[in-house]
Order: C-alpha cells, then structure tokens, then sequence
C-alpha cells in the first residue's frame, strides 16, 4: 500500500461516513457542517487526481460559497431540530427504497463497466489549470460563451425580481 | 448556426434600448429583428456545411425547421409582452430580453451536437423561464410556481447532468456521433444504459409526460398568462426537439430496450393528461392538462423512431404551437377583461365578440383532432408512424383519449356560445392579441387544408 492508495482510503471513508451523518443528523448544523467536510474530502479525491483546478473549483464554489448560504439560511431561519417537521413514515421508506435501488443499480452497473482510457496519455499536464484553459477556449469555445448568456440571464432575472414597482410604490 | 449567435446579440441589444430610454421601441424592434433572424436561419436550408463550432451545433434541416418554429412563436409572444405588461412599463425591456434569452435556450436546444450544448441550452430555458414564473412577486402563487419549477427543474438537470456523465464515461466523448459510433458497437457497457435512462428521466420532466408531470399544473396556473403560454408552445417544442434528436443520433441504435418505457410512458401520459383535464373548472389548468396529453401523442414520434418520424413530429409541433399560442393569446386578452381564469369568464364571448369566439373554436377543434384543421394531420401522422413500427395497443389508447379530449374542449365551446354573460362590457382587447390569434388562425386553417405546406426535413440525421 502506497501512500497514495492510504490517502485514498482515508479520504473515501471520511467522505462515506459525513455522506450518511449528513442525512440523518437530526440537526441542521451538524447535517451542513459534515456536508461541508464530505465536500472537502471529495476535493481532495480532485486533487489525487491530478485535478487541480476542480479541486480549487470545488472549495471555493461548494466548500466556500454554497456552503456559507446554507448556514447563513439556516441561521438566519432559526432552523433546529424542534421546528423541523418529520416526513410521514411512507414517504420515508419510499426515499429509502428509492435510494437503496438507485444506490444497487449504479454500483451493479460501475462493477460491470470496462473503463476505457484510451484518451492519450495520462501526462502531469492533464488537469492542470493551463491545459484546460486550452481546451476551454479552443474546443469548446461557442459552450464557453453561451454560458454568457446564461449568466446574463440570470443577472437580468435578479434586476426584474428586485426592480421597484411604481404602482406599489405610490400606495 | 448564425441564428444563435445573433439572438443573444438580439437579447443584448433589448438592455442597451432599455439604457437609452428606448423603452417604446423595444417591442416593435424585437418583433422585426426576429422576423430577420428567422430569414437568416432559412438561408441555411438545404445547406452543405452543418457544422458548427468544433462540431457544438448543427444546422441541419431538422434544427433549422425547429429554430423557425421557436422564433416565429417567441416573435408572437414578444408581440403580445407589449399589451401584456402595461401596467409594469419599467420593466418591460427586462422581460423582452429574458424571453430572448428564452429563446437562445430553446435555439441551442434544437441544434445541439454536443453534449455541453444540451446541458447549456437546457439551463438557459430553464433558469429564464423560473424568473418570468415568479416575475408577479406580489402574487403568492406566482411564488410557489416559480419555487416549485425551479426545485424540480434543478433536481431533473442535476439528473440529466448524471446521466450525461455516465455516458461521457462509457462512450469518452459529449459528441453525439461519436456516442452513436459507441452505441452501434459490439458490447455497451451497462454504466451507458443507466446514463442513457437518468438522460430520459430527465429529458421526460421537461417535456411533463406522466409520471414527471406534477410540477406542470401548478406552475401553469401559477405563472403570469404569459410566461403559461410560453412554457406550453416555446418551452416544450424545444424540449420535445431535444428529445428527438438526442435519441434519433445517439442513442438509435440500442433503442429496443427504451422503446417499450416510452411507450407505457406515451400512454400514460395521454390517459392520465386528458382524464384529469376532464374536471378542471380553469381555463389555464386545463390547458396544462391538455398540454400533457399533447406530450403523450409527441412521444409517439419519439417512440416510433426506427423510421423517419421527424417529419411527423414537426408537424405537431407546428400544429400545436399555433393552435396553442392562438388559444393563450385569445385567452389572455378574455382573462385580463374579465378578471378571472374560470372557463365561466368565457361565457358569452359569441355574443361579445364573435371573431375571437370563432378563433377560440377552431384552435380548440384543431387541439381535438377535428378533420379539416391542422390538429387533425398531426394527429393522423404521428399514429401512421406508430403504426407503422407495430405500435398498435399504444395508437388504440391514443384514439381513445383523443375521443375523451374531446368533451373538455367543447365545454370551452359550449361556454363561449350557449350561456349568457352577466358583464356587458365588452371592449375588444389590445390588438396585438387579436393580431397573433388571426395569424394563428390563417396557418391553422391553411395547414388543415394543406398539409403539405409544412417542409419535409428529410435531411435529419444525416452523419
């Protein structure tokens, strides 16, 4: 066992337990905060990778951003484990079940999968900010920019939720 | 693919308008600059170069007939915007320029050759349309639509997202006919055929075919009238165009072992769409419910698709798009005099106003499959296809609930023309609306009696 392959290990069984505590922790803290270390350690999976970027991607947009919204709202809500209503038991076995299926369905199907890597040569440049800044603006150019659009969609959609109405504001 | 790039220009140049205190013109501007977007996109008919962009769209007949269609519809919607927000003038370069936006999404939607594209495409439509779903903020349900549409629209792209993996993961490519290339192979790994249906799963939410489709009642009857009649025609067609061509390229050849899903999924979807249409008191509603059960007969093409059904599945769109536009546009300017969203609103609009009365008529006789009207071909098209790949038991049940469908659209009818109205006011509506509803109507009538006028795509799918 090399040192990678205990990284590895340790990093998965890190990210499998805060995974299942995320969803049964009765509180909604705890429940954020070890999603918070799952997201953490599945970056550092990015970074075994040789993922540089995604890694950084990661913590700062998940690990960083997403997670700090979700605190704040629960914060700011006041939600706990007194306020929280519990599903009906049906609905919970339903998830349950769905859950367990989807789960079997998907570790049946990645055991029986031959991978491929016939994609070039796995080299020490893959992965890294500069080879995928490359592809970003040369391959996938046009997605790149169209993403523009989406952004400026959204941006425009804030604008027209937040624009004050005059009819509202003479009452 | 110029259409594209030149729309989000289009969405664009509506913001600048807007900073020049060009607010006006904005409507005029958009209707006209479509209309030449869409001469644009036609030059390409027939073309010799599909290709785009290291192979991220395509310009085939198929996804230049459909970004015709798109633009046409969002040319009328933006028509109506005019009438249609006069109370809330600021803002109204802001909702021209997210139904552009809309229509970027929809544009990227039909022409996708790329994986990345799909993924995109699908987001620009749906993050603007929960904007415009919740743009009545003072309206709670406005608000639950948008909350609702965006939860589960963000649940079904984190789905397709999976699945694109997946199959990225199988295949090593988002290009279409290199996934094809891999699905026609000797051995498909079973990590592709779960890709394969997280990608249906997703793809059958936003097109709202049973069991996916409790998000669209409520968020129809929750939207603005406006942004209802865009997801009904804009949202839709695109979304149903996606699902063709993803599946008629990529995912062909394999596509026995999806066939019967979609087929149980068409006919569920066309019972439980038209039975529950049966007691629903709200025009809006019922024409959501009606919608579904238009996403039932569109999955006919879908399934049938060891033949050439694009052609059939144009036809349905075209015929149901105008049917449906036409039927929003007559309904919104009844809904706004009236006050109310009840089929009772509509009483004795024969009376009142007998072109709009007649125009409603024919749109919901079209949506009913009567003979002379467009809505008749498409549904006689769609089931030829699916008879002619042995899908009869599937094509029964699409009869059948055609018949059923018919009896809430006549109540529409019968409302319009047998019962009196207390209200004598009558003041005929804003002229956009009449505009696009006469329009709807001529292509409508035209297409009924010739059905040829439509152009076949044959081109589709050519490698």
């Amino acid at each position: 066992m090399d040192i990678k392959e205990i990284i590895f290990w340790s990093l998965s069984t890190i990210a499998f337990i805060t995974a299942i505590y995320t969803v049964i922790a009765k509180n909604p803290i705890f429940s954020a905060i070890s999603l918070l270390v799952c997201f953490a350690s599945i970056a550092g999976h990015y970074l075994l990778l040789n993922a540089q970027f995604l890694f950084i991607v990661h913590i700062i947009v998940y690990a960083g951003a997403i997670m700090v919204l979700f605190l704040t709202t629960l914060m700011l809500m006041n939600l706990n484990e007194e306020t929280e209503k519990h599903k009906p038991a049906i609905a919970q076995i339903a998830a349950l079940v769905i859950a367990v299926a989807l789960g079997i369905v998907l570790m049946l199907a990645v055991r029986k999968a031959n991978v491929i890597l016939t994609m070039g040569p796995m080299t020490d440049s893959i992965g890294d900010v500069k080879s995928l800044g490359t592809v970003l603006l040369s391959e996938y150019f046009y997605p790149f920019e169209f993403i523009s659009v989406l952004l400026l969609s959204a941006m425009v959609g804030v604008v027209l939720l937040m624009k004050k109405d005059k009819t509202a504001a003479l009452k | 693919m110029r259409a594209l790039t030149y729309t989000s220009f289009l969405g664009i140049a509506c913001l600048v308008l807007e900073i020049f205190n060009l607010r006006k013109i904005v409507v005029p501007v958009v209707v006209i600059a479509l209309l030449a977007i869409l001469g644009i996109n036609f030059t390409e008919w027939n073309g010799s170069s599909v290709s785009f962009y290291n192979d991220m769209l395509r310009a085939d007949n198929f996804a230049l007939a459909f970004t015709g269609l798109l633009i046409v519809t969002a040319a009328g919607l933006v028509a109506m915007s005019g009438s249609f927000y006069d109370t809330e003038e600021t803002k109204l370069a802001d909702y021209i320029s997210v139904i552009v936006f809309t229509l970027c999404g929809g544009i990227a939607l039909v022409s996708f050759s790329n994986m990345a594209m799909l993924f995109i495409g699908l987001e620009v439509l749906s993050i603007s349309l929960y904007i415009l779903a919740g743009s009545k903020r003072r309206d709670i349900r406005s608000n639950e639509a948008a909350m609702k549409y965006f939860l589960m629209g963000s649940f079904a792209s984190g789905i397709l997202l999976f699945g694109i993996t997946l199959v990225y993961g199988a295949t090593g490519s988002f290009n279409l006919a290199q996934i094809a290339l891999y699905a026609s192979g000797p051995g498909v790994d079973p990590i592709f055929v779960v890709g394969v249906i997280m990608i249906l799963i997703a793809m059958l939410f936003k097109v709202s075919a049973v069991p996916f489709h409790f998000w669209a009642p409520d968020v129809y009857e929750g939207s603005p009238s406006l942004t209802t009649a865009m997801m009904a025609t804009l949202s839709k067609v695109a979304a149903m165009a996606a699902f063709y061509r993803l599946f008629s390229v990529s995912f062909v050849n394999n596509f026995s072992g999806f066939a019967w899903i979609l087929s149980v999924v068409a006919a569920l979807t066309m019972l439980v769409g038209n039975l529950t249409a049966l007691n629903q008191d709200s025009f809006k509603r019922m024409l959501a419910f009606s919608g579904i059960a238009h996403a039932g007969y569109m999955l006919l093409a879908i399934m049938s698709l060891y033949q050439n059904t694009a052609n059939a599945l144009f036809f349905y769109t075209v015929a149901y798009t105008f049917a449906s536009l036409g039927a929003f546009a007559i309904g919104i300017s009844v809904m706004k005099r009236r006050k109310s969203e009840k089929i009772e609103a509509f009483n004795g609009l024969g009376k009142s106003n007998p072109f709009q009365a007649v125009a409603l008529t024919v749109f919901m006789l079209s949506m009913a499959g009567i003979p002379p009207l467009a809505g008749f071909f498409a549904k006689y098209y769609v089931f030829f296809e699916a008879i002619k790949t042995q899908h009869l038991a599937v094509v029964i049940v699409a009869v059948i609930t055609s018949a059923i469908s018919v009896y809430y659209y006549f109540k529409l009818i019968l409302a319009m023309w047998t019962k009196d109205s207390e209200e004598t006011d009558a003041p005929a509506g804003a002229i956009s609306y009449i505009a696009i509803a006469a329009i709807c109507l001529i292509v409508t009538l035209a297409l009924g009696i010739l059905p040829s006028l439509v152009p076949s795509i044959n081109q589709v799918a050519s490698k």
